[in-house]
């Protein structure tokens, strides 16, 4: 067992100045950790336009590795473009999951676009960057992984990692599209694919995660870390239906395997739950984990997913 | 390549189609039996009062000559796909393959867009009672977009060669404008993959294997394949990226290419010669071609003007 010591939350897009394209949310945080600053990439909106929609963008805000409440830098522009008319990213590059390889950081994101009887679609895209991580080049106009017989839509989430030389995505896969209070809501699980390459991938083809509180539980941000002889997984889940509210959104899940396919769910050690008051009162979700000078932190959101920004926790005690 | 023209085989206003489509039988596709042979399609009905249409695929049996229409099916041979899936607005074509006592149906399945029209991918529907219908594989595609054929892949002609499946199929390279007023268009070309089971695909990535005639904005579509003497024949379509619905001058043609590897292919579009006849159905585009052999004779099948919207008709080579 392990608790999460909240410590705040540490960026407001809403403090951010001269970004238009950055007005709110800074969703999904996900690290990579230089000398004197942790980079923190998250996703934002620029505000809604006149139909009410929005699209995405993705960019990082740099803390002071000494002081992570002490913000050294945001980026100037977002680290990817949308893409061109038609393309799978058109509308969104949200979230974004990095990691360094062989000199280069490479970028696994989810590309929106927009969809007649369904409100958008997702696939995960690739981008390399060769200055650190502050641009990004496209690895190809289409996605990296795109749709299969059996992850029919709303590829998203990906979460790369490498272990045992070998590269590993942890992503969503859409099962179906439920019709909530008129209007069709996606229900998505958690998938799993492998590659040698960063480029061809082999997928599990199955859920990883079984479904707790109901079969159309939704699953996202499935964050795998190694720590004590196993693997471990922070996710979220929501029900279905009412996920906007308190009662039925975002909680941070957990899982662990010993050898990356089959995962033991027990939500009871993910060590952290909402706060009676505050900016995370009301969910939580994207979580994050990250080593950094010998602890282990969680990076987060709160209420309406990452709207006024995201948060930090310290592991007290042991993981797992 | 000779061909002979049979003239206009199918003409849906003469037959009664099912489920309250209102015209079109595009893409014939053919299916050799016994004793006749069984012609896929594609028809359309309305979808509610949005003005936009729904694609179906259904069949006519045919006897062996193409001279006499048997039976036209009773209903499609798959529904279409479900709420937010690749194929919920229409399968536009689909291409079958007998493997393994099954049929397999390559499916080219269209959802629609907000930014453009419609996204397209390729399912795998099998059927296990003679082609009469079709159950898919999986709620999504078996190839859709990737790195580098970012959108619209469809159009699969699919046959197994020495054990090995072989695709033959279209990709989008993008859309464009060609006015900053007018809607966006499409522009897509052949591409090829291979597969140990026809259900997990590797494509060449990218690789356009016929070349342009009508340079880089040409659109190919609709490939279909048949060795003839050793030697492999490709018979698709193309046409201009714009303003190609109404002007016949810049609308689909049927195109050829030829190889001797099935690897690299020569474009030679006047080998091929099958031109429109003057006041007909076919006067101002071909489009859609498919080529099958039956009886030991090699036939044509083809759309004509509008796509497809009033029939199909065939033409027999002669050697």
């Amino acid at each position: 067992m392990f608790r999460w010591r909240k410590l705040g939350k540490v960026f407001t897009p809403q403090e951010v100045k001269g970004r238009p394209w950055l007005n709110e949310f800074a969703q999904a945080p996900a690290t990579l950790v230089f000398d004197d600053f942790v980079r923190v990439y998250f996703s934002c909106r620029p505000p809604a336009d006149a139909n009410g929609q929005y699209v995405s963008h993705s960019a990082y805000v740099d803390l002071d590795r000494a002081d992570l409440f002490n913000i050294r830098a945001v980026a100037d522009r977002p680290i990817l473009a949308l893409g061109d008319t038609g393309a799978f990213d058109e509308f969104g590059t949200y979230p974004v999951s990095v990691i360094r390889h062989a000199g280069r950081v490479h970028a696994y994101y989810a590309g929106w676009t927009r969809c007649e009887s369904v409100p958008f679609n997702t696939a995960i895209g690739y981008a390399i960057s060769d200055d650190g991580g502050t641009t990004f080049t496209k690895a190809g106009a289409g996605p990296v992984l795109g749709y299969s017989p059996d992850e029919p839509f709303v590829l998203s989430g990906p979460k790369i990692r490498r272990f045992q030389g070998r590269f590993y995505l942890w992503y969503i896969a859409g099962r179906k599209w439920k019709i909530v209070d008129g209007r069709p809501e996606p229900v998505y699980k958690i998938r799993m694919a492998s590659s040698a390459d960063g480029v061809e991938w082999e997928r599990l083809g199955r859920d990883v995660i079984a479904s707790r509180i109901e079969e159309d539980e939704a699953q996202a941000s499935p964050d795998v870390f190694y720590a004590h002889g196993k693997y471990h997984m922070l996710f979220c889940y929501r029900r279905s239906a009412g996920f906007r509210s308190r009662e039925n959104g975002y909680r941070i899940g957990y899982a662990s395997s010993h050898d990356l396919t089959e995962w033991v769910r027990d939500d009871t050690k993910a060590g952290i739950d909402v706060s009676d008051a505050g900016w995370d009162a009301q969910m939580l979700s994207y979580p994050h984990v990250f080593e950094l000078d010998g602890r282990m932190y969680l990076a987060y959101l709160g209420d309406q997913v990452g709207r006024f920004g995201f948060g930090l926790a310290i592991a007290d005690g042991t993981i797992g | 390549m000779k061909w002979r023209k049979l003239g206009r085989i199918f003409d849906p206003a003469q037959h009664g189609l099912p489920g309250g489509c209102i015209g079109f039988a595009q893409a014939p596709q053919a299916l050799v039996f016994s004793d006749f042979v069984r012609i896929y399609f594609s028809t359309r009905t309305l979808d509610g009062s949005s003005g936009k249409y729904l694609s179906h695929v259904v069949f006519a049996d045919m006897s062996k000559d193409l001279g006499r229409v048997l039976r036209v099916a009773e209903k499609p041979v798959i529904a279409l796909g479900d709420l937010g899936c690749f194929d919920e607005h229409g399968i536009f074509p689909m291409n079958v393959v007998r493997h393994d006592e099954a049929i397999y149906g390559y499916t080219c399945g269209w959802s629609r867009r907000v930014s453009v029209s419609v996204e397209t991918a390729i399912g795998l529907a099998i059927s296990r009672d003679e082609g009469l219908t079709f159950e898919r594989i999986g709620a999504g595609p078996v190839l859709g977009a990737s790195l580098h054929e970012p959108c619209l892949v469809g159009d699969a002609f699919v046959r197994i060669v020495d054990g090995v499946f072989h695709m033959w199929y279209i990709f989008g390279t993008g859309w464009k404008r060609s006015t900053p007023e007018t809607p966006p268009d499409r522009v897509y070309k052949i591409g090829h993959a291979v597969s140990g089971d026809g259900v997990r695909w590797r494509k060449e990535e990218g690789r356009q294997i016929v070349p342009d005639r009508l340079g880089p904005d040409e659109c190919q579509a609709l490939p279909s394949v048949i060795s003839i003497d050793g030697c492999s024949h490709m018979l698709f379509c193309y046409r201009e990226a714009f303003d190609f619905r109404t002007n016949a001058a810049r609308a689909y043609r049927i195109g050829h290419a030829r190889s001797a590897d099935g690897t690299t292919w020569t474009r030679d579009d006047d080998a091929l010669r099958l031109e429109g006849s003057p006041g007909e159905w076919d006067s101002d585009m071909q489009c859609y071609p498919h080529v099958f052999q039956c009886e030991g004779r090699v036939y044509l099948l083809y759309n004509g003007n509008a796509f497809g919207r009033f029939g199909f008709g065939a033409a027999i080579l002669e050697r």
